[in-house]
């Protein structure tokens, strides 16, 4: 099979059938609809685009199908507190919150953990204020005892400074890997990412594969950068001035945790009887 | 609206055997009939089928369930039985009683009815539960005399008990000893009070202070720690919010649920419906409807401007400053019952928010204290040392963010993975 990911409009999902698929919505009647006469063994994940769901009559809420659904925030700092209305939705589903790291989205993290939802940081390229905002939100996920739900991309990328084995880059878990993922527009264009606008799929391809070899002809910040493997350029886009000093002291922050973890961990094992049960 | 699980607060009786002064029902005379009972239950379990729901808990109370005659309850089990049966569903009785009614009558219908458990309230000292004729102290002996009675007779009893002013100034010593020490009690829980219902002189001077409340709570968690918790005496919330705080498995209490709304519904004997038991008897305001009324529960409840109320105000308060609150994923505001019987809206935080706040801290501080104690005993003594070196994972993300990533590892199979 293709091992792309198509992220498409529900109205769409006949059309795809047979390929790896996230069906995205911003009604959840509609989600259900289309979903329910089709096949879903290849849908990655049902995406609800849209917060303003009634209260409480959330057709997904009593469809049994246990398909995980994402549920994207447009504007966390306003919209946050609904998120109380798909709590629900936990019982039935697995559910991750897609927030954008605008103004007050940590208020949208916050809730969205205190809930019990795993998250996703749609980073971009942010700015010295939302990299404070950022690294609050990497204190709730490192240090409060209540957050045990994964933060992306902060986990995956603890989980590749943890072991070496495991670093799947940015691109991958932002599902933005044009040789993983699409993005179909709801007249059906072919894109990566909605983050990228009109930039060519061929041209994309080529830069991304460049940044991720270093092998790129002019000397960018990404030369010699520590963080290379696990970031493979992600934050030079769309901007490639974007300044990543302040992406770093997050990268680092990550990366010390997860050594004092492994040394924690040697340390217990060198202790009589291992590690405690 | 609900979980895959549905809870009821069910009351068939209005009635009460006593005349306790801070009681939050409105009393009626009212009681259901088998044949309502029918009705009721019938239209659970079709809200059940259309909610994808296999299972629901009745939690049986009143008024005072045992003005019931026992007889009625065999009848009713025997039927709720034969409904559930016929439509696959599962469904679990639990009882609240004041015990005052008790005899052995009724050991063979909790046993077969409710697990051969009861839950009754006692408070330390007992201020307000009161006979019609006689004061809190022949209450009092009636209900040990009974409690005596049903655990000899191999009943569990729990007990629930609102703290009162004489209660923080007795002591948590005092208080833990009368319910463990005196009466043998080793499942109990601690409310805080509000004044629900009429208002009466008792009710106005209900409330306690934060501070005083805190200090209880804080003691008697130390209190339970030293001597319970060895023991196996469950405390709650106490117990409850360690083995939170411990990454273990916990129940906590509806007033910590991210919204009361979607956990349970309570159901009067007149078939009125409301959010719960504080509210279903005494403010018509908020009632939701009635079941005999409504073709549907789910209609019902879908056309209950009452209802939608009490969904939307978590999302409605959060933003004021529980956002802000170290301890929001287990509160979410609070008790609206709380809220709106002592700030007279819902639109508020629970009145008690600084005794939970100053409890949840006291707690997670003793969990991390028992994590330590318990590496400490298998000899891993180093893991202390490694405690409060003040590293970027400090001793509490040390636990908590390893707990994390085991259970929620993110390469997780088949489509999940994407979403981890």
């Amino acid at each position: 099979m293709n091992s792309v990911t198509y992220n498409i409009p529900a109205h769409l999902f006949d059309s795809y059938q047979g390929r790896k698929v996230i069906v995205r919505s911003d009604s959840s009647d509609e989600l259900v609809i289309y979903l329910s006469r089709g096949n879903l063994e290849n849908v990655l994940y049902a995406q609800l685009t849209s917060l303003k769901v009634e209260l409480d009559l959330d057709p997904l809420l009593s469809w049994a199908c246990a398909l995980p659904i994402d549920v994207v925030v447009r504007n966390p700092a306003a919209e946050y507190p609904l998120l109380y209305h798909f709590s629900k939705l936990l019982d039935r589903h697995p559910v991750r919150i897609s927030i954008p790291v605008k103004r007050g989205f940590v208020k949208a993290v916050r809730l969205a953990l205190a809930l019990g939802f795993s998250v996703k940081l749609e980073v971009g390229q942010p700015d010295a204020s939302l990299i404070a905002e950022m690294a609050e939100v990497l204190d709730l996920y490192m240090r409060r005892s209540e957050v045990s739900q994964p933060v992306e991309y902060f986990h995956s990328t603890f989980l590749s400074f943890f072991n070496h084995q495991q670093s799947p880059n940015l691109w991958i878990v932002q599902e933005e890997d044009p040789e993983h993922f699409r993005f179909i527009t709801n007249e059906g264009a072919e894109t990566v990412s909605p983050r990228f606008g009109e930039i060519d799929l061929r041209e994309l391809k080529l830069i991304v594969g460049a940044q991720q070899t270093g092998s790129r002809l002019s000397k960018t910040e990404c030369d010699g950068c520590e963080f290379l493997e696990t970031c493979g350029g992600y934050f030079k886009w769309p901007n490639q001035e974007f300044d990543c000093e302040g992406i770093k002291t997050l990268f680092s922050r990550l990366n010390l945790a997860a050594e004092e973890l492994r040394n924690d961990l040697a340390s217990f094992q060198e202790l009589p009887g291992g590690l405690p049960a | 609206m609900m979980r895959n699980h549905l809870s009821v607060i069910f009351l068939p009786t209005n009635k009460c055997n006593v005349n306790c002064e801070y009681c939050f029902e409105n009393k009626t005379a009212d009681r259901m009939s088998l044949d309502q009972l029918s009705t009721v239950t019938v239209k659970l379990l079709d809200f059940m089928d259309e909610s994808s729901i296999s299972s629901l808990t009745l939690h049986w109370q009143g008024g005072e369930i045992m003005t019931m005659p026992v007889e009625w309850f065999e009848q009713a089990h025997e039927r709720i039985g034969a409904l559930a049966q016929a439509r696959n569903k599962r469904v679990d009785h639990g009882l609240q009683t004041n015990m005052i009614a008790y005899t052995p009558r009724w050991n063979r219908i909790v046993k077969e009815m409710f697990g051969n458990s009861v839950g009754t309230s006692m408070d330390y000292p007992n201020l307000y539960r009161k006979m019609f004729r006689g004061g809190p102290d022949d209450y009092t002996r009636i209900w040990k005399r009974n409690i005596q009675a049903a655990r000899e007779a191999g009943i569990n009893v729990g007990v629930i008990s609102v703290a009162n002013r004489e209660t923080l100034k007795v002591g948590a010593e005092s208080f833990y000893s009368f319910f463990v020490d005196e009466l043998g009690i080793t499942d109990f829980q601690v409310n805080t009070p509000f004044p629900g219902g009429e208002q009466n002189d008792t009710k106005r001077d209900l409330e306690l202070e934060n501070e005083e409340l805190s200090r209880f709570f804080r003691d008697l968690t130390d209190v339970w720690v030293e001597r319970g918790l060895p023991e196996g005496v469950k405390l709650g919330p106490i117990d409850q919010l360690i083995a939170h705080f411990s990454g273990e498995p916990s129940c906590l209490p509806c007033i910590w649920q991210s919204n009361c709304a979607d956990e349970f519904i309570s159901i009067d004997a007149r078939g009125f419906v409301a959010q719960c038991d504080c509210w279903v008897t005494s403010y018509p305001d908020y009632f939701f409807g009635n079941i005999f009324e409504h073709e549907t529960l789910s209609g019902l409840l879908k056309n209950s401007t009452a209802r939608q109320e009490f969904v939307a105000r978590p999302a409605a308060i959060v933003d004021k400053d529980c956002i802000e609150c170290d301890y929001l994923s287990l509160c979410h505001g609070g008790c609206p019952v709380r809220t709106y019987t002592m700030r007279h809206t819902l639109l508020e935080k629970d009145p008690y928010c600084q005794l939970y706040k100053s409890l949840f801290r006291h707690t997670e501080t003793v969990a991390a204290r028992l994590a330590g104690a318990r590496v400490d005993r298998t000899d891993f003594r180093k893991a202390l040392i490694h405690t409060g070196k003040g590293k970027s994972c400090g001793s509490n993300s040390q636990t908590t963010a390893a707990a994390g990533w085991q259970t929620q590892p993110l390469v997780q199979l088949g489509r999940r993975k994407a979403l981890s």
